[in-house]
């Protein structure tokens, strides 16, 4: 990493460039960014993260920012980092904008991003991500105690704005584009996403050839696997430090994700070549009837829809019983032979680890000594990253068992049109538990690291948020995925029932 | 389905060739252990493991069909980009000795044509109810060109060696310069291309990677 890479650009101008709903439009934003870097590439990153604060807050939120400490200002913002979950659809499209530049992706999943996180947050001057955790726990127990949760979340939105007045441009992006769900705290994420990606893409002289990455040319599992090859390669030069490290990439494979995601891209493919082809033997009033009912099912795998119905249950987090439970309903409303028994170990191994992790800080807590944890930050970040991988990887399995049922068996009792909903609502499911994965994972990391050096352990925290954004634009990529193996699906469907 | 992972100084290789049914033989491999239960396989599982052959570490990427006809048409969509593919029938079972053809034929005409073919007859712990000839095997692969072994997934006979020779066999078409390694429909995926004195290097920083590699 060389110097270069910490002169960040304008941050108002990269979040005016990104429009959430469009991941290719990052380009746009990317190319203003990459002009604008060139010019400051000398400038010292210390002054850019000074000058950060003083970015004009739009008016009405000037007042929060003015008798707020940062300390206070960080804090809040880090409540909503975490706290917030309504809008994982928008992590999606973030996550998709990543994966729009590969070798910005191939860098980011999992391999480097210490680094790189670090070197966006020194630059951005984002509050470090411990002390947005950390704050949400004592959040969660004020909350608790005062019980007024929503007061409390709409001043600190406000708050968040006032704070970090770069957001705030960020958000209006995101008002226009008709998004309510969304709240401060993933613009936080985005934002750092994003001047990931600066930096990333300052210290990468390939980065702009390869931005349109996932056209037609690249596949998400080419993607994936060239970040595991990469990380693998680290693992293999660099020798006991990096072996310890956490690689999203590696585990993911390890967990057969890549495989299964080939495996659905293969079906994917060939599904899309099938309906193509029968598309063209129509024609006349066929073909319109066809095409609308093919458009009814990529409505339904739009992912606008997921924000509303989404706010619902939020409150409820920790059953496990609900995340089997709704899956396995919903999988039954696909009458396919297909079962949750695979995700549901998935998560509960994951919460297994957390729990294991917590055991010693709740001692802790009466105690007051840091001393008896077990647990070191690296272990709990491994957790989290392995958790992460091996309940995308499951996910991904599900949509690729769930393809080849649709293509081995079609029932007659559901339409291709309902199945669609039943499966967007999967998606909703499986995004929802990694953002909770996630939460868990980092107010763990805060508690266990509480003595530790902040700039050892805000990359570990930074670095969980950001794979779990990854890893629900995955989910959402694989999910896509679906659309041309349920259409093939129809056409069977309607081929049969015209027999 | 087999792929295979080379890694050679960090070059990375890929192969993938195709299996037909028993999943018993690869969790032979891939785990040591016997199953003798297993669910039905829906399309097609995954194994992986890590062998070495000619000093280079290689990682096989197993893709385990499903045997069911009724999955044809979907196992039929994995075999392309498949390097390597292991035949497997029953030697207990006359049927699944005779429907050896039928699934040759999908194999090679929904592959690429340098893929290299092993046949298997399993269960070859079960002498006593044996209803294929092991020299019928024989002829059958002599015919069609392919290699053959007789294994049992219950004892670990052989089953090492059947996934082995045929990466050996992948692996000496790739050191011929059979197959294209730098397209992927070969089943052979190349990762990126550092020469073996990298190890001077400081560790992948950020933008170095994957320069080469894939196509």
């Amino acid at each position: 990493m060389s110097q270069n890479e910490n002169s960040p650009s304008d941050p108002g101008k990269n979040m005016e460039g990104q429009d959430p709903k469009m991941p290719s439009s990052s380009t746009q934003g990317d190319s203003s960014a990459d002009i604008e870097s060139d010019k400051s590439t000398d400038v010292a990153p210390i002054c850019k993260t000074r000058r950060r604060p003083e970015s004009k807050p739009p008016p009405e939120f000037h007042e929060a920012a003015d008798t707020r400490s940062p300390a206070e200002h960080a804090s809040e913002a880090a409540t909503q980092m975490t706290t917030a979950q309504g809008g994982w659809g928008y992590w999606g499209n973030w996550g998709k904008s990543l994966l729009s530049t590969a070798t910005a992706t191939v860098a980011t999943v999992g391999q480097g991003l210490s680094q790189v996180i670090e070197k966006a947050e020194t630059s951005l001057g984002i509050p470090s991500s411990e002390d947005l955790a950390a704050q949400v726990e004592e959040e969660e127990k004020a909350d608790g105690q005062s019980g007024s949760e929503a007061d409390k979340g709409e001043r600190d939105s406000y708050a968040v704005g006032g704070a970090m007045g770069m957001f705030s441009s960020l958000s209006s992006v995101v008002q226009n584009t008709g998004k309510t769900v969304i709240s401060g705290g993933l613009d936080a994420l985005e934002f750092i996403g994003k001047k990931t990606m600066d930096v990333i893409a300052e210290g990468d002289p390939g980065f702009k050839k390869t931005k349109g990455l996932m056209s037609r040319t690249s596949t998400l599992s080419q993607v994936l696997r060239e970040a595991k090859e990469h990380e693998e390669q680290q693992t293999a030069n660099v020798t006991l430090e990096t072996e310890k490290k956490a690689h999203y990439g590696v585990l993911f494979d390890e967990f057969q994700g890549l495989s299964h995601l080939e495996a659905l891209e293969i079906l994917s493919r060939e599904s899309e070549a099938k309906v193509k082809s029968v598309l063209t033997t129509l024609s006349g009033e066929e073909l319109a009837q066809l095409r609308e009912e093919l458009d009814r099912i990529r409505e339904a795998f739009s992912l606008m829809e997921f924000d509303e119905e989404e706010e619902v249950d939020e409150v409820k987090e920790d059953d496990g019983e609900n995340f089997v439970n709704g899956l396995t309903d919903a999988l039954k409303k696909l009458h396919i032979s297909s079962t949750a028994e695979r995700l549901g170990k998935a998560r509960k191994n994951a919460f297994d680890r957390i729990t294991d992790m917590k055991l010693p800080t709740e001692e802790q807590s009466s105690v007051q000594d840091a001393e008896v944890t077990r647990c070191t930050i690296e272990d709990a970040h491994m957790s989290a990253i392995t958790s992460l991988a091996e309940l995308t990887a499951r996910s991904i399995e599900q949509f690729h068992k769930v393809a080849e049922m649709l293509l081995h068996s079609s029932s007659g009792e559901v339409t291709a049109l309902e199945q669609a909903k039943v499966l967007s609502q999967i998606t909703i499911v499986l995004c929802k538990e990694i953002t909770l994965l996630s939460k868990k994972f980092t107010a763990c990391l805060t508690t266990i690291g509480s003595n530790e050096n902040r700039e050892v352990l805000n990359p570990l925290i930074t670095g969980v948020f950001l794979e779990a954004s990854n890893s629900a634009s995955y989910i959402q990529d694989a999910f896509q995925l679906l659309i041309p193996v349920l259409e093939v699906s129809l056409i069977q469907r309607t081929a049969a029932s015209g027999q | 389905f087999v792929a295979f992972y080379i890694l050679q100084y960090y070059i990375t290789v890929i192969l993938k060739f195709a299996s037909v049914g028993k999943s018993c033989l690869l969790l032979q491999f891939t785990d040591k252990r016997f199953q003798p239960v297993h669910d039905l396989t829906i399309g097609v599982e995954f194994g992986a493991r890590m062998i070495t052959i000619d000093g280079k570490q290689i990682k096989l990427q197993i893709w385990d069909t499903a045997g069911q006809e009724s999955f044809r048409s979907i196992t039929r969509s994995y075999y392309r980009g498949a390097a390597g593919a292991l035949l497997v029938y029953d030697i207990t079972r006359r049927d699944t000795f005779n429907h050896l053809t039928t699934w040759l034929e999908d194999a090679r005409q929904h592959s690429n044509s340098n893929m290299v073919i092993m046949l298997i007859g399993n269960k070859s712990d079960l002498e006593s109810r044996r209803e294929v000839k092991k020299e019928e095997g024989e002829a059958f692969a002599r015919e069609h060109g392919l290699i053959f072994m007789e294994t049992s997934a219950k004892t670990a006979s052989n089953v090492e060696e059947a996934f082995i020779n045929t990466a050996k066999e992948i692996y000496e078409k790739i050191q011929e310069g059979v197959f294209d390694i730098n397209n992927e429909a070969n089943g052979i995926k190349i990762g990126p291309q550092h020469a073996a004195t990298n190890s001077s290097l400081a560790g992948g920083q950020g933008g170095q990677q994957a320069g080469g590699g894939c196509c």
